[in-house]
């Protein structure tokens, strides 16, 4: 039903971002609902996250693109802009959104994210403060974290169906 | 008729002021009119004599309407386009992100101008040119589209008409933000003009936008704010470096334009906020106290106040009269206890065995609250007594001002007297409401200080129950259907010298307040001192310090003695003839 009237953006934003995935980063539609979309990112090397993976959700709203997609952390992870619901602090996903940005634009910004963490506007007080006095150590745990959390979907390959995870992330 | 008019004029001129002004003897009469001379060097700017307050609403405040405000936008916006030598829409741009600050647009400007135009997105050339496109794909919806369904900003950024409504609409509907409304590229930032926007917005969206755009003006100013009546779409632009805030917007609507609250001399913006926040932390204790009727003290019948001044009657057979806050007989107040009302004495309050409401009080008292129902409850019957007098000015000024006017045979110009007698019950109403809260805060062991403040007020009090009285009750008279043609031209002046008697003391009464009746502690409060400071003041009053000095030498020279054919009372300064030997306002003996 919800796919019925897809507006031709969308159309060409999905058919585009399955024929030319940007590295490190998949993104594949839900089959029942095409604005429901599984994201997978690899975490960037030479970033506290090497080495792990991601599993995002993203979901465009009816007002999309005047209105940001909403996109959310479905793996646990330490990180001063990423709170325990896994919710994004990331400005173009509020304020400075933009009808001409998309879904790869987005899920990159999160990508570069994940490289540079930004303690000055955190959303997890704990961790941003944490981060600051003692980043050999956060860099660590963070480590840890992604390294424990993400090992098990190293053993997939990134563009194998999100539901194999479903049993161990819900 | 001729000798009603004289009468008339007397009252009109600064001498008949001067003459109901007048010290009486007591030392704290003289310390109240002291306060007057202190203040000649500080914002002079108390809810003054008619022609004071004029002065003052020009120097201290203004009051914009939405026209005024929109046609100071239009104002700006014409002079920054003919200095800077750009279009009046790029002018908006400039002065939306300048939040209205002209001379540090200019300054900015002039020094960089190329910083300047980067900042607010204001471009001299495209970036993005397709000279030779017949369709261009909109980098929104990613459809081709004909040129005439393409637009974009200076930029060139190419967006189809549908796309630039959604956007636009999006960005309205998001608040004031849309007044600096960018291009959609985010890499590019170009400002899209107001022409851009009017052009592509609905009727609703537009109306939103001009509405954000006015209100731009004010909320992005340090010195403008909204008046904060509901629905009033007014502004208050405030000379910022005057300390006395109170400022009375076109609705009528007086309040403080420091703290927004409701106007609040002479208490200070810190003590209204306290009281506020100690009210709402005791109104479950309160609410009985609202209630809008009390047993009268002889018959234990519930007596309800629908009349603003204190003086309650109870109903036949019973009738008897007692004052509304202390339940005493109303026999005993005035005269007899020595010139002043006892009952906004927090001591008195506290007498054994009176009344059952006292019982109950005391019950409270257990605990501290008794200290604070006392000046609560006087706080709020006076703000309920205002409210009351604001209904009845009303009344009187779409109803009895008219069948006033056609029963007596005068215009209604000439009745003035009475609303202005009513405006002043208001405004003395708010002033006496704070001064409880004002008491309330006074530290208790001050005593010098809490008995000259309890004497001030309760000589308020009285005046202004009288004022409030005359105006309410002895009007009635007028409003019956019998004739009492007669006794109007005595209502007259004594309706209009209540007045001013009220207005004075409770200027005066404002500004020691303000003082914090600073006086009493470092002086004796004695005649001496007063009346060498009479002299300085009008010494200094003869350097035409505006309005004040006159009054004020006026005042001095009413003040050295009983003029000519009258004396003035020593209780109430009323002037009376001198053939008269009783007050003919509050009927104290010469
Ligand atoms: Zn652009
Ligand atoms: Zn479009
Ligand atoms: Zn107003
Ligand atoms: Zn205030
Ligand atoms: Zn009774
Ligand atoms: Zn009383
Ligand atoms: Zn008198």
């Amino acid at each position: 039903m919800a796919n019925s009237n897809l507006p031709r953006r969308i159309i060409k934003e999905t058919q585009r971002l399955l024929s030319e995935p940007a590295p490190g980063i998949s993104a594949s539609p839900s089959e029942e609902n095409m604005r429901y979309f599984n994201v997978m990112i690899l975490g960037p090397s030479q970033s506290p996250y090497e080495g792990g993976v991601f599993k995002l959700e993203l979901f465009l709203p009816e007002e999309y693109p005047m209105a940001a997609p909403k996109v959310r952390f479905l793996t646990k992870i330490y990180h001063p802009n990423i709170d325990k619901l896994g919710r994004i602090c990331l400005d173009i996903l509020k304020d400075k959104w933009s009808p001409a940005l998309q879904i790869r634009t987005v899920l990159l910004s999160i990508q570069a994210l994940l490289s540079a963490p930004n303690p000055d506007d955190p959303l997890s007080e704990n961790i941003a403060k944490h981060w600051k006095t003692n980043e050999a150590e956060a860099v660590e745990t963070g480590e840890l974290t992604a390294f424990l959390l993400a090992l098990r979907h190293k053993k997939f390959p990134s563009s194998h169906s999100s539901l194999l995870f479903a049993n161990f992330y819900s | 008729m001729d000798s009603d008019e004289d009468l008339l004029d007397a009252y009109d001129g600064d001498s008949a002021e001067d003459y109901y002004y007048s010290g009486g003897d007591s030392d704290v009469d003289d310390y109240i009119a002291g306060g007057d001379e202190d203040e000649d060097d500080g914002g002079d700017c108390g809810y003054a004599s008619d022609d004071d307050s004029t002065l003052r609403s020009e120097k201290v405040y203004t009051v914009l309407k939405v026209s005024d405000i929109q046609q100071r936008q239009e104002e700006s916006i014409s002079h920054v386009s003919s200095v800077l030598s750009i279009s009046r829409v790029a002018a908006c741009v400039l002065l939306c992100h300048y939040k209205w600050n002209v001379s540090q647009l200019h300054d900015e400007w002039f020094a960089d101008e190329e910083k300047v135009r980067r900042t607010v997105g204001l471009l001299s050339r495209p970036v993005v040119q397709f000279p030779n496109a017949k369709e261009l794909t909109c980098g929104i919806c990613f459809e081709s589209h004909p040129l005439d369904q393409i637009h974009s900003a200076v930029c060139g950024h190419p967006y189809c008409t549908t796309c630039w409504k959604g956007y636009i609409t999006t960005s309205i509907n998001d608040g004031p933000g849309c007044l600096l409304l960018r291009c959609p590229d985010p890499s590019c930032r170009a400002s899209v003009g107001q022409d851009m926007i009017l052009k592509l917005a609905s009727d609703e969206d537009k109306e939103k936008y001009s509405r954000y755009f006015v209100r731009s003006y004010i909320e992005d100013k340090k010195k403008t704010k909204w008046c904060p009546a509901p629905g009033c779409e007014n502004a208050v632009e405030f000379e910022l470096g005057s300390n006395i805030y109170d400022v009375t917007c076109l609705c009528s609507h007086g309040f403080c334009w420091n703290c927004t609250e409701e106007a609040h001399r002479p208490v200070d913006c810190g003590t209204v906020s306290k009281w506020i926040l100690k009210n709402s932390a005791e109104s479950e204790n309160m609410n009985w106290i609202l209630a809008n009727s009390k047993p009268c003290p002889k018959c234990k019948r519930p007596i309800e106040k629908n009349q603003g001044c204190m003086h309650m009657t109870c109903t036949p057979p019973c009738k008897f009269e007692f004052c509304w806050l202390c339940l005493g007989a109303w026999s005993d107040h005035g005269e007899r206890t020595g010139g002043f009302y006892a009952c906004n004495r927090y001591e008195a309050a506290k007498q054994e065995g009176l009344y059952d409401e006292a019982e109950r009080r005391r019950e409270m008292a257990k605990n501290s609250l008794e200290r604070y129902t006392h000046y609560y409850e006087r706080w709020a019957s006076n703000q309920t007594s205002r409210q009351k007098a604001i209904a009845d000015l009303h009344q009187m000024q779409t109803v009895h001002l008219e069948k006033l006017s056609d029963k007596l045979k005068e215009p209604e110009s000439q009745l003035k007297f009475v609303i202005e007698a009513w405006q002043q019950i208001i405004e003395c109403r708010r002033v006496l409401k704070w001064t409880y809260a004002y008491g309330y805060y006074l530290p208790e062991h001050e005593h010098a200080k809490k008995q000259l403040f309890e004497y001030l007020q309760g000589e308020a009090e009285a005046g202004l129950e009288r004022l409030h009285q005359c105006a309410e009750k002895e009007l009635l008279v007028f409003l019956g259907d019998d004739e009492p043609q007669a006794d109007f031209k005595t209502f007259r002046p004594k309706l209009a010298g209540l007045t001013r008697v009220t207005r004075s003391y409770f200027e005066n009464l404002v500004r020691a307040l303000e003082n914090g009746l600073s006086d009493v502690n470092t002086q004796p409060a004695c005649s001496t001192s007063i009346s060498s400071k009479n002299a300085d003041g009008a010494g200094k009053g003869k350097g035409g310090k505006g309005k004040g000095s006159t009054s004020r030498s006026g005042r001095n020279a009413a003040r050295d003695g009983d003029d000519d054919d009258h004396w003035n009372c020593d209780r109430c300064t009323y002037a009376n003839p001198d053939s008269v030997s009783s007050c003919q306002m509050c009927h104290n003996e010469r």
